[in-house]
């Protein structure tokens, strides 16, 4: 079962996520990094991250692109963060999918779908600031967009995150 | 502590006024007022803006919300909600932003009450 996990910045998204794998139950809990440390401040988010999970136990998987060919263990519990960084990467990294990142990236989560036991997704709201970007951002917008609305309908359940308080949007 | 949260032009300050019976006269502005003057007021508003003065005094924010629960427990604070746009290019702005979102959820874990004002409609999301 998936549940999308949206939210804006700094509004707490990864420490709900943590607590929504972890009201799950015992299992083998995998954590799916998709941020690539390219500077300074990437690393210390990276850090941040990792000392929130290191009572968790949860075992780290680093991967920027190409979700499809992961594999998990079966009937794990998985958490994937963050769309966000997953989408940048397929469109700029080398080797990524390029223009078709929205189809590449559905077809890695339906394939971790199908191995995993729950499935947790954090996403991003970059959509409503109202100030109008290069076109190659806007691309990046409108994928994410298209992303997070094909999330939305397969997800058994949808969170909105706001300052730490969870806004069920969706909830089967 | 209440916290009042929303996108700017929402009409927070009009529903904390009919909702509280605050008037912005009676709150501190946080786009002029001092650091100080957060620990007495009986509300703020630009709360955001005060956090965006402070850090480029380079003040330090680390437990803000713990010395407001001590010293102000009865304060209102509204601030704007930020961090639904693509994360700046400036890194100043991508800190103030963060940290506005860090300040706002932990102070939204003490708050009493925390309210989101859309379209000039509150919705309370936590009332404790």
């Amino acid at each position: 079962m998936i549940t999308l996990i949206t939210g804006g910045s700094g509004s707490g998204k990864s420490a709900y996520a943590e607590d929504t794998l972890l009201s799950f139950g015992e299992g083998e809990r995998i954590y799916i990094a998709t941020m690539y440390p390219f500077d300074e401040e990437s690393h210390r988010r990276i850090e941040r991250h990792r000392n929130m999970r290191r009572e968790k136990h949860f075992t780290t998987i680093e991967r920027y692109i190409n979700l499809k060919e992961l594999t998990v263990p079966k009937d794990s519990y998985v958490l994937l963060e963050c769309m966000s960084n997953l989408v940048a990467n397929e469109m700029y990294q080398e080797g990524g999918a390029g223009k078709d990142t929205v189809p590449a990236v559905l077809e890695g989560i339906f394939a971790l779908d199908r191995q995993a036991k729950e499935l947790c997704i954090v996403t991003n709201e970059i959509f409503s600031d109202g100030i109008p970007y290069e076109e190659e951002t806007e691309r990046y917008q409108k994928y994410l967009g298209e992303i997070n609305q094909a999330l939305g309908r397969v997800a058994a359940r949808v969170v909105e995150v706001v300052y730490g308080i969870p806004l069920v949007l969706k909830e089967n | 502590m209440i916290l009042i949260i929303g996108g700017m032009f929402q009409g927070k300050k009009e529903y904390v006024r009919s909702r509280f019976g605050l008037e912005a006269r009676d709150m501190a502005d946080g786009s002029v007022c001092s650091y100080e003057e957060l620990f007495r007021c009986r509300g703020i508003f630009h709360f955001h803006e005060w956090i965006r003065r402070m850090l480029r005094e380079n003040r330090d924010l680390t437990n803000l919300a713990g010395r407001l629960e001590k010293e102000n427990p009865q304060i209102l604070i509204i601030s704007n909600e930020l961090g639904y746009g693509v994360v700046p290019v400036d890194s100043f702005d991508r800190e103030y932003r963060e940290a506005t979102g860090r300040i706002c959820t932990r102070i939204a874990r003490s708050a009493d009450s925390v309210h989101r004002v859309v379209c000039g409609i509150g919705t309370v999301i936590k009332d404790a």
